[in-house]
């Protein structure tokens, strides 16, 4: 569990400080020195324009762990909201949200994300606004779920009989009930908006070039997969170090919530 | 019964209307314009305005966007995919090409999948929380989080180019979906793996099992008639997921090794801005997925008959 922590601080610390860490400038082209293997130099060899890869590892860390925070952030947001208007809306708002929440996902949402995002035109609006829409239903679910639990808790009864409005008592009365099942949704999410990034980024939908963003730099490392084929082991082992820290958190968490649902 | 159906049915009606109505405002909305970007890509030249306004006028972009919608659903319902805007060939033809690559990719992907990930959850719940178990959980978690592009092209380093055994690009013998299957079941036998080794620890955990050894009931046939069934009831529950999973999967994997199935389909019509063919695979995708899903409801009712109860 601690170690768990540890591993989530070490990825923030990159995020946040990844630009000064990182040797060089990300986006510096340097074509005499294109595909150099790893040396003393250049800790993980350079691309093949010449920039180097440690570099545009730390600031691609922006990119992909940030842009992740926002979009699992934002999802969380409209999910929360639509899950709580389905359970204290009434039988009709009821309906409709969950509706909604049933129409997107009936739909593999990677590949949602890969139309919405691939239609609209590449770049990183895009990339931002296609994961979001098709990364709040979980969320919803879960809401719902355990508000409609909530609907004949004593508590509540007595909000709604002190004529508090449905805001009110969906805020002070529902929201930190619902945080730590929300929180554990959100680690999933936050993983799968890394995974959606740089699966968007692979194919060429997600953030553009010369931006340092790790799906992209794996798109650019492919081509020269038999020349340098470290060039393309990086950005995946990062790729795979985050969704693997940020699940592991959740499992923890998802954990200790279960324990206190057992003490209760 | 038959109330349950109709119900079910309605919402797979409602939610393949939604499905469809995002789609067409999202073509809607797409930047530049339509008419434009078809007589581009169909001409690939300098075209005459007059042939934009014809392309925009058989396309009725003008009625405003309700008109267009209905002009565009229209065929759809009776299963009319409209023409390539790019070729002018059919699209239907070139789906059914495309998915007879994508099938055989899936299915054997999917056996991979459960080949590995029964046993390995056998394995593993022999002894839970020993070495075996231990070993499955990491190896499970460590494979959920490798994106299907990232395996793909390793397996292909390792395979390939430095061992040189398989083939790695494209479709022509059978040799080459190897590489492809391995890629896509390795990740659905990850998360397989750990869907049903909770499952078997959960229905181990049942209170009347005990009574029933107790009362001398054999070991194989409590796993047979109260283990399984119990441990089935979650697989089932992830199996729509574990669809759009595969799904997924199999356009990344396909993008990677060059198959020329739905997935290559796909991204190069949006590549292309060639919409009716993006719409032609959302809408069997969104079909296929409405469809799935209801079946799995309805088996999910028979599995687990408190469901029926609980929301009706």
């Amino acid at each position: 569990m601690r170690s768990v922590f540890i591993l989530i601080l070490i990825l923030v610390a990159i995020a946040v400080l990844g630009p000064l860490l990182a040797p060089y400038d990300p986006t510096q082209i340097n074509i005499p020195n294109r595909l150099s293997a790893p040396n003393s130099t250049w800790l993980l060899g350079t691309d093949a324009l010449g920039r180097d890869i440690l570099s545009r590892l730390l600031y691609g860390a922006r990119w992909s762990l940030g842009l992740a925070f926002v979009i699992s952030v934002i999802g969380l947001v409209i999910g929360a909201t639509v899950g709580l208007i389905a359970a204290l809306g009434g039988k009709v708002a009821d309906w409709l949200a969950m509706r909604a929440t049933d129409t997107f996902l009936a739909f593999p949402d990677i590949i949602a994300a890969v139309v919405i995002a691939g239609v609209l035109g590449a770049g990183t609006g895009s990339l931002i606004f296609a994961l979001t829409v098709t990364g709040w239903m979980r969320y919803a679910r879960v809401a719902r779920g355990i508000g409609l639990s909530l609907t004949s808790r004593g508590y509540v009864v007595q909000a709604r009989l002190a004529g508090l409005s449905p805001l009110v008592i969906a805020w002070r009365h529902y929201l930190p009930s619902l945080l730590p099942s929300l929180a554990v949704v959100w680690t999933g999410m936050f993983a799968r908006a890394i995974l959606g990034i740089s699966a968007l980024g692979f194919l060429g939908f997600g953030v553009q070039p010369p931006i340092p963003e790790w799906g992209t730099m794996l798109l650019d490392a492919r081509i020269h997969m038999r020349s340098t084929p470290l060039q393309m082991i990086w950005p995946g082992l990062a790729v795979v170090a985050c969704v693997l820290a940020i699940n592991l958190v959740g499992d923890a968490l998802r954990d200790a919530l279960a324990r206190q649902d057992r003490t209760e | 019964m038959i109330r349950t159906l109709a119900g079910l049915t309605l919402r797979a009606v409602v939610v393949l209307t939604g499905t469809a109505l995002a789609t067409f405002a999202l073509l809607w909305h797409a930047p530049g314009d339509p008419a434009l970007a078809i007589a581009l890509a169909r001409y690939d030249a300098v075209v005459p305005a007059a042939v934009v306004e014809q392309i925009r006028a058989q396309a009725s972009f003008d009625d405003g966007f309700w008109s267009a919608f209905q002009t565009w659903l229209g065929p759809l319902l009776v299963g009319d995919f409209g023409q390539s805007s790019v070729t002018g060939r059919d699209v239907w033809p070139e789906l059914m090409a495309s998915l007879s690559y994508t099938v055989p990719l899936a299915l054997a992907g999917l056996a991979i999948a459960l080949a590995l990930s029964v046993p390995l959850a056998l394995l593993a719940t022999l002894r839970p929380g020993g070495l075996l178990d231990r070993a499955a959980v990491a190896l499970a978690s460590i494979g959920v989080a490798i994106p299907a592009y990232w395996l793909g092209l390793l397996l292909v380093l390792l395979f390939a180019v430095h061992l040189g055994w398989l083939p790695a690009m494209g479709a022509r013998t059978p040799a080459h979906v190897i590489l492809p299957a391995l890629t896509l079941g390795l990740g659905v036998a990850a998360s397989l793996t750990r869907i049903l080794r909770s499952g078997i620890l959960e229905a181990r955990a049942q209170p009347f099992l005990p009574a029933f050894r107790r009362r001398g009931v054999g070991a194989r046939a409590i796993e047979r008639d109260h283990v399984a069934p119990h441990a089935a009831i979650p697989v089932v529950t992830v199996l729509g997921l574990e669809l759009a999973f595969l799904l997924e999967g199999v356009v990344m994997v396909e993008v990677i090794f060059a198959r020329p199935g739905l997935g290559v389909f796909l991204v190069d019509a949006i590549e292309a801005r060639d919409f009716p063919k993006v719409q032609a695979v959302v809408v069997l995708a969104a079909v296929l997925f409405v469809v799935v899903n209801l079946a799995i409801d309805l088996f999910y009712r028979r599995l687990d008959p408190r469901i029926g109860e609980r929301d009706a």
